[in-house]
């Protein structure tokens, strides 16, 4: 086997090797574990890196193994695969960090970061996938693998919301199966970027590739959490605080964000899609789901459901995005992929660190919180402004390309959605910071679970101060080469070349 | 590399005088410093520069009336820099506020510098965000209110901006800020895209209707943070303006007639609300939505058409750097009657006096030359009215004398400290009297043609030493002497028996009004809002039939059992491992 495809071969082995020896190991190995843990997660970062750099110096990376006549197991990078590949591996790194210290001491974890690295390891799969069949065989490993994750606590409401967790999952990929099963029929396999396929059957087939469309729209949106399907999301919050930052930022939503970004651009092309009218249903959908989630996240109390409601809200920026056609509005779908994510992992390590140094869960529980933890709610503030789309952070980038390409292509309410977003988003995420920065702490001194020389555990510490200069750097360097955003630009511009 | 130290160096000294206990003792020396490279660049002449990794590719650089504000802009923040480092130095909080000023003063200078949307936009909001640090700086639940209602008006006035930006860049096809006006002037949504920028950017600048937040925040601030926002701050607002103002090169009379009348309706209304007041700050708070105000009218004058935008702007720009000098020079006088004792207090009441008068445009002041300068552009218009306007700007003389006597008379009932004594913060204040007096009556700031346009032949000092010139300055002064002699001789005593506690219209008058509507709406909408909540709080119905299949009670026993087994993770994880595996070779 030539180099190139084993390196993408090792690049799925380098989480799940680990995740499997993980498995073999005794619980009370903590300093193996861990080892191997962030051994995995720091080859995974390296090759993926190494990757990036040798497919921009043109290189190919294509891995293709045959199971059956036309149904083939298919790895390939591109563009696409390759950011979201590095966002995954970059924040499974961090995130890491930070669950190694957030459950220090705790039960099960054997357990826990075997699923965890099997987690990572379908994420980047997915990433990966060079076929719509490959795909959906990540997508289903992802759902069962975090299943383990989101009912780790044990308890009963952890159970419950595993169940629901479940069913939803589950039934999505049950529809998404019989889209691409479907797709397999009337198309035969479809590989990423062939979407010359779908163009010259759609004269014979129009009926069958829309119902196809939107039966494999649905079986993602539930992944991606698009209202009606996003019911889950809030009901999984149960999990720890380094799982919901993974499940919001990289893995399950993203998957399903993704999903749709791969099925619209690379699988029916946009050109097909536009010609079959097939997204403005889903412009509809996403703009609903944005300010129904706001509208939501408003009401809460409990600081996570607050971000659950949220990446709701935000994720369907992306399905936005993808819904317009242009140039401008697919560069903010696509930056908004990873900048969603950076800025969502931020808020839920901030949000795990105040609850695990202070046991603080309420929003209005959080006055003054701000002294006595300046670096994890600094962390938090970026993110939150980045939310509202305030520059210089990266949130403001997407938001900018989305709303350029809303009005490019006269799609004026879409700028409305947005405007409305942003304003309930500040009127959401402003509370939490003006109690943590302008608000005198109750009288009652709850003291620290966890003491120590810093605000709290320097392995909780680390990654949110990461994230959450990540999340400035990516909008204060928006414009400089390898950002998120000269990526992105350069996959839509690659898109939109051969149209009109 | 100034242009980058211009953002550079304020940032540093915010994060330095925050955290660092020497930057903490030196943080007026450290905020002088800051404001250097601003300043060097509002004199000197030096040509853009594009920095193509920064945010979305940034561009700066600045013309005549952006250097004349960035001049202005850098004298302020200096000089209340070095005020705040003495006047706060027993105050707890004080690296808090050198924080917040810091982060401030970085946005000021570099909406100034910028040159493409995307960067102005940032410091823009960072400027907005950081000074609502300064207004809730004291703490006390009336600053908490003001900064309430300060942070709402400036999302609002932040989500107009950028759809007004959004806009503009799209149909200028560009993200330079100067290509915007011949867009906007040639696009059929042209003056709907003003519109939207006069909005947001009309928040920030203190207009009818929106100006209800500024008696409440700009009080609010210690005295340092209130002259930057009086005096600096607030001038961007006129500068988001100008970016958007395609002057000379349409006529949109309406839009032009429009500014005009709310312009001058908040010159004259804002001294009558002025005049209830009982705190000297909020007086010059509504001192500030007057001559804004007038600002305004002469912008909507120059979207007459038949002005070049070259010759209007600066005129404007110097107005509002004779203003914005001698604001912030009363705004930080407001902290002087307390503590300036003995002989001292003679330098004092002339500074504050010379402050008065240049604002009212009294003889021999730079705010009679600004005034002039605006007075000849109005002359010159065919906007419909321009003889009434010329009357109420002289109306509006006499209102600003009447309002600023009023805001003497306030200090002057400050007690005084017995002793002779001077606080360190009184040499930053004369500093900015000085500064301000200079660069407004001298000609240097500019161009020669806007000279010969306003004065003709005649060089500036004739105009100074002109017997008309003065006695035009004087009558107005003259007028608000005699009534005030008037009233007090009547033994209205108008202003002397003013009820001292409270004032007669709470400051924010509109805001009361948008409240009590807002809290009508709310009672009427109850209903309609309950019915809301509840159906938030229910599951959707999706959901619910959802959960009706899964509640029964045979699907919860398989499912229990089910689970029981799944509980147990090795089983699922083998399980799935088998699965995979099963499936791998079968399909294979």
């Amino acid at each position: 086997m030539e180099m190139n495809s084993l390196l993408l071969i090792l690049i799925l082995f380098s989480s799940l090797v680990p995740g499997i020896l993980i498995l073999l190991l005794h619980e009370r190995q903590v300093f193996m574990r861990s080892f191997l843990n962030l051994l995995g997660a720091v080859v995974k970062v390296g090759l993926v890196a190494w990757v990036f750099a040798g497919y921009y110096s043109g290189e190919e990376y294509v891995f293709i193994f045959g199971l059956a006549p036309d149904l083939t197991f298919a790895l390939q990078v591109d563009h696409l695969g390759l950011l979201f590949a590095a966002l995954s591996a970059v924040l499974w790194l961090v995130t890491t960090i930070y669950a190694i210290g957030y459950l220090e001491g705790g039960k099960h974890l054997r357990r826990f970061f075997a699923f965890f690295s099997l987690c990572v390891t379908a994420s980047t799969g997915i990433a990966l996938s060079g076929n719509v069949v490959t795909f959906f065989v990540f997508y289903e490993f992802l759902t069962l693998s975090t299943y383990p994750l989101v009912v780790h606590r044990g308890d009963d409401i952890a159970v419950e919301a595993g169940r629901t967790y479940l069913w939803y999952t589950i039934g999505g990929g049950t529809v998404l199966f019989l889209g691409v099963v479907g797709l397999f029929v009337v198309a035969g396999p479809v590989y990423f970027g062939q979407t010359e396929i779908i163009a010259n059957l759609v004269a014979e087939n129009e009926l069958q590739l829309t119902i196809l469309f939107f039966i494999m729209l649905t079986g993602l949106a539930v992944k991606a959490a698009i209202f009606p399907f996003h019911g889950w999301l809030p009901i999984a919050m149960v999990a720890p605080a380094p799982v919901s930052a993974l499940l919001h930022a990289v893995a399950v939503v993203k998957a399903g964000a993704f999903g749709i970004v791969r099925l619209v651009y690379d699988v029916y092309g946009i050109d097909t899609s536009e010609q079959m009218n097939l997204l403005t249903p889903l412009a509809v959908f996403a703009a609903f789901t944005i300010i129904y989630g706001s509208l939501k996240a408003l009401f809460q109390d409990d600081f996570k459901k607050v971000l659950a409601y949220s990446t709701i809200s935000q994720l369907s920026y992306i399905a936005l995005g993808v819904a317009i056609t242009g140039v401008l509005s697919t560069t903010g779908a696509v930056v908004h992929l990873v900048h969603q994510g950076i800025m969502k992992i931020t808020m839920f390590f901030a949000a795990g660190n105040v609850a695990e140094t202070y046991g603080y869960k309420k929003i209005s529980q959080l006055n003054g919180i701000g002294r006595r933890m300046p670096l994890t709610m600094g962390a938090f503030t970026i993110a939150a402004f980045g939310m509202i789309g305030l520059p210089p952070i990266a949130g403001f980038v997407s938001k900018w390309y989305l709303g350029l390409g809303a009005i490019e292509a006269e799609s004026y309410w879409v700028v409305l959605v947005l405007l409305a977003s942003s304003a309930m988003n500040a009127a959401y995420f402003l509370p939490i910071v003006y109690r943590a920065w302008f608000c005198e702490e109750g009288h009652e001194m709850v003291h620290r679970r966890r003491p120590g020389r810093f605000e709290t555990p320097a392995l909780l510490l680390i990654p949110v101060v990461l994230t959450g200069l990540f999340s400035l750097a990516a909008g204060v360097f928006a414009a400089s080469a390898n950002s998120p955003l000269s990526i992105a630009r350069e996959i839509a511009e690659r898109l939109y070349l051969y149209l009109p | 590399m100034i242009w980058i130290l211009v953002i550079f160096l304020p940032l540093m000294a915010a994060l330095f005088t925050a955290f660092n206990p020497a930057g903490k003792r030196r943080s007026g020396l450290i905020f002088i410093i800051a404001s250097l490279p601003a300043i060097w660049l509002g004199l000197a002449d030096g040509t853009g520069v594009t920095i193509d990794w920064l945010i979305l590719g940034t561009h700066f650089s600045l013309d005549p009336t952006r250097r004349i504000i960035l001049l202005l802009t850098g004298i302020l923040w200096a000089t209340s820099g070095l005020f705040a480092g003495s006047y706060l130095k027993d105050d707890a909080r004080q690296g808090e506020f050198s924080f917040y000023y810091g982060a401030a003063m970085s946005g000021n200078f570099g909406l100034l510098i910028s040159a493409d949307a995307a960067s102005f936009y940032t410091f823009f909001a960072l400027m907005t965000f950081a000074s609502y640090g300064l207004v809730i700086h004291s703490g006390t639940p009336s600053a908490r209110k003001a900064a309430r209602v300060y942070l709402v008006m400036a999302i609002i006035g932040e989500l107009f901006i950028i759809s007004a930006l959004f806009l503009a860049v799209q149909s200028a096809g560009s993200m330079l800020l100067a290509d915007i006006p011949p867009a906007l002037a040639e696009a059929p949504n042209g003056s709907f895209i003003f519109l939207l920028g006069l909005i947001g950017f009309g928040v920030k600048v203190g207009a009818i209707p929106l100006y209800f937040w500024l008696p409440l925040a700009h009080p609010a601030a210690p005295a340092p943070a209130s002259a930057v926002l009086s005096g600096a701050m607030i001038k961007a607002g006129l500068v988001g303006w100008m970016h958007f103002a395609p002057i000379g090169l349409v006529e949109w009379h309406s839009i032009s007639l429009m500014m005009v009348g709310l312009g001058f309706a908040a010159a004259l209304g804002a001294v009558i609300i002025g005049l209830a007041q009982v705190d000297p700050k909020t007086n010059l708070a509504y001192s500030s939505i007057s001559q804004m105000g007038l600002m305004t009218a002469f912008l909507g004058v120059g979207l007459n058409g038949g002005i070049p935008a070259e010759l209007l702007l600066p005129a404007i720009a110097l107005y509002a750097f004779n203003h914005g000098t001698a604001k912030a020079l009363l705004f930080l006088g407001t902290a002087l009657p307390a503590k300036v004792g003995g002989a001292w207090r003679i330098l004092m009441w002339a500074g504050l006096g010379l402050g008065v008068l240049a604002i009212a445009g009294g003889p021999l002041t730079g705010g009679l030359w600004t005034k002039y300068m605006l007075k000849t552009f109005l002359g010159k218009t065919n906007l419909p009215g321009a003889q009434f306007f010329l009357l109420l700007l002289s109306f509006s003389a006499i209102g600003t004398a009447l309002l600023l006597s009023r805001f003497l008379h306030l200090l002057y009932r400050i007690e005084a400290p017995v002793v002779n004594k001077v606080p360190a913060f009184f040499l930053p204040w004369i500093l900015l009297l000085i500064a301000g007096g200079w660069w407004t009556m001298s000609p240097a700031l500019l161009s020669a043609e806007l000279m010969s346009h306003v004065l003709g032949e005649k060089g500036i000092i004739t105009f100074f030493w002109h017997p008309l010139t003065n006695w035009s300055a004087l009558w107005p002064i003259l007028i608000t002497a005699g009534s005030l002699v008037m009233a007090f001789l009547l033994k209205l005593a108008f202003v002397n028996r003013w009820p001292g506690e409270k004032p007669l219209v709470p400051p924010g008058d509109f805001l009361y009004i948008i409240l009590l509507a807002g809290y009508m709406v709310v009672k009427f909408l109850q209903k309609g809002i309950s019915l809301l909540q509840s159906f938030m709080q229910s599951r959707h119905s999706a959901e619910k039939i959802f959960y009706g299949i899964l509640d029964d009670k045979r699907t919860l026993q398989i499912s229990t059992s089910a689970e029981a087994l799944l509980r147990r993770w090795e089983i699922v994880g083998i399980g799935f491992f088998i699965f995979f595996l099963t499936l791998f070779f079968f399909l294979r």
